[in-house]
């Protein structure tokens, strides 16, 4: 890790030990928005793995936060302790991701992600259908098993070891690989990378992360159905998240994360606008696209130029 | 008679209607500079391809230290030894030049990983040329930057047998003299060297043998001298007589 790598690491360190203080200086409601942003960051940078560093785009995420979800809520309800089963849905999620990746990882670009939203959709129908899932009623977890403050604290150091996760990877020999596919899959492959095993190790490592978010979605609101954790909405939202704050970068799933979950949180507040958030969402990811692609980071980064113009230049010589 | 290096038996290639090559066959030896000529459009981009596994062949096989390697994928070709550069640059353009050859040091034959990788790319940096440029992003480059830049990375994965696509296209005088004293150097080092080259000149002085194709089929091979006098070169070049039944 380099001097850049290890500052933000301390920061995210200390950002976490504060957190985990946080809950004997504010009150419960303030700790639910926190809760609510950690969540939409795990989510956020894990698909940012994939999705930003490799430009995998996939639409396909709630299948792993739904099989996290159920994993945990069919377990408690057979007397397994809830924390106990999130280590199996971050397997079954990567067992899926794998089942997911293989067949998908041979198409290219928007064929990818078409067959990503048409695997989960497919996830979602079958949740609903069967009966041993409570089907599209959904399962409420067994009594006795929350507890916010183990909740809030699991969500907090899971979130941090997301990012930490993300620096690593980013300046590890895997994180160039990830990179080298997104510019030119090709020309990755003719310098010995085997895309297809980068791809689903990236792919498993994203989707554990994301079913562990599952899990302790479950323990939290102690309800869930395919309506709320199989959302094809919930996948878009994954997607935009890192998209608006800047994808391929560490900072940019957060900064997205965090003006999700806060626009979220009082849009849900405001009867009036509850159901206008996905308006918000679509015109968002248009200025985005339409203005800076690179997203908040890439604005940021041209402000930045224009106050001081960086060292290196384009500057052809022929 | 030992087993040559490189051994390519009746590889053919087709693309729908095209046979862009007809069972050509040629052996290479360890530590030959061996040159591949011929008109646009003779196959020669297509033969690398099936070298490295870019490509698949129709027919025929291709045996690399006598394993065969027709049918592998890219990557796989590469981590046992065989690597080409792009005639049509492709560099990681969003990366710097350290960070484009550093991807060959971490993956291709050699992995290497941490300070061992550095130091070999540090070392490649410097005898190609782009030390100064090393914390560019590879998307300033000039074409002759670029150029170089494909064969570090391609030096990178350590390879036994170098396949450069037409390094040279679009250099300047010096910098072809540049380019041959660099690929002189890599054939003193060990490495096996095939070259396609429009540079006729740079190719006569290069190659121990040559290979010519011509609309996919091999025309000519040997040394480079009586190849250039092959009447059959000498009309495929200048375009006088083309063999009947051939497209023009």
């Amino acid at each position: 890790m380099n001097a850049r790598n290890r500052r933000s690491a301390a920061a995210i360190v200390l950002a976490l030990l504060l957190l985990l203080i946080a809950p004997r200086f504010l009150e419960r409601g303030t700790l639910n928005d926190l809760w609510s942003i950690a969540f939409a960051i795990v989510l956020a940078s894990a698909w940012n793995i994939l999705g930003g560093f490799a430009g995998q785009i996939s639409i396909g995420y709630s299948a792993f936060l739904g099989i996290g979800a159920y994993t945990t809520a069919l377990l408690s309800l057979k007397g397994v302790g809830p924390y106990w089963t999130l280590p199996l849905g971050a397997l079954l999620g990567a067992a899926f991701s794998y089942v997911v990746g293989l067949p998908t990882f041979r198409l290219r670009g928007p064929y990818f992600t078409i067959a990503t939203i048409g695997v989960s959709e497919a996830v979602r129908v079958y949740a609903a259908g069967v009966s041993y899932t409570g089907g599209s009623s959904g399962l409420r977890m067994p009594p006795g098993t929350f507890d916010f403050g183990r909740d809030y604290a699991a969500m907090m150091i899971l979130a941090a070891a997301v990012v930490l996760l993300s620096l690593w990877i980013r300046s590890s020999p895997f994180g160039k690989a990830l990179f080298a596919i997104r510019q030119d899959i090709d020309a990755a492959e003719a310098l010995g990378i085997h895309s297809t095993r980068v791809k689903l190790v990236a792919h498993a490592v994203s989707a554990a992360i994301v079913a562990l978010a599952g899990g302790l979605f479950a323990i939290n609101f102690q309800y869930i159905s395919p309506g709320s954790v199989f959302d094809f909405r919930l996948s878009l939202s994954i997607v935009l998240m890192p998209i608006v704050g800047g994808i391929g970068t560490v900072a940019g799933p957060i900064l997205g994360a965090i003006i999700f979950s806060y626009l979220q949180i009082k849009l849900l507040s405001t009867p009036a606008l509850r159901d206008s958030y996905l308006f918000l969402y679509g015109g968002l990811l248009m200025v985005v696209m339409l203005f800076e692609p690179r997203g908040l980071v890439g604005a940021w980064q041209r402000l930045q130029g224009l106050v001081r113009p960086p060292m290196r230049k384009a500057m052809p010589r022929a | 008679m030992p087993e040559a290096l490189l051994a390519v038996s009746g590889v053919s290639k087709r693309f729908g209607g095209l046979l862009a090559l007809n069972t050509v066959s040629f052996e290479v030896e360890a530590g030959q500079i061996y040159g591949v000529i011929g008109p646009n459009g003779a196959g020669k981009t297509t033969l690398f391809s099936c070298l490295v596994g870019a490509a698949r062949p129709t027919a025929g096989e291709i045996r690399f230290r006598g394993g065969r390697i027709d049918g592998l994928p890219n990557w796989a070709v590469v981590s046992r030894g065989v690597v080409r550069t792009h005639q049509i640059v492709r560099p990681f353009r969003q990366m710097t030049v350290r960070e484009n050859v550093s991807v060959g040091a971490h993956f291709g034959a050699g992995r290497r990983r941490g300070a061992e990788a550095a130091s070999r790319v540090g070392a490649i940096l410097e005898k190609t040329g782009l030390a100064p440029r090393a914390e560019a992003l590879a998307g300033t480059l000039t074409i002759g930057e670029s150029k170089r830049l494909e064969i570090a990375r391609a030096l990178a994965t350590e390879p036994s047998v170098l396949c450069l696509d037409e390094v040279m296209g679009g250099l300047n005088p010096s910098e072809i003299q540049g380019a041959m004293s660099l690929i002189r150097t890599l054939r003193e080092a060990g490495l096996t060297v095939l070259l396609i080259e429009h540079h006729v000149h740079a190719v006569v002085g290069l190659s121990d043998r040559i290979l010519v194709l011509n609309f996919g089929e091999r025309i000519a091979e040997g040394a480079p001298a009586g190849v250039m006098r092959d009447p059959a070169v000498i009309s495929a070049y200048l375009g006088e007589d083309a063999p009947e039944g051939t497209p023009s």
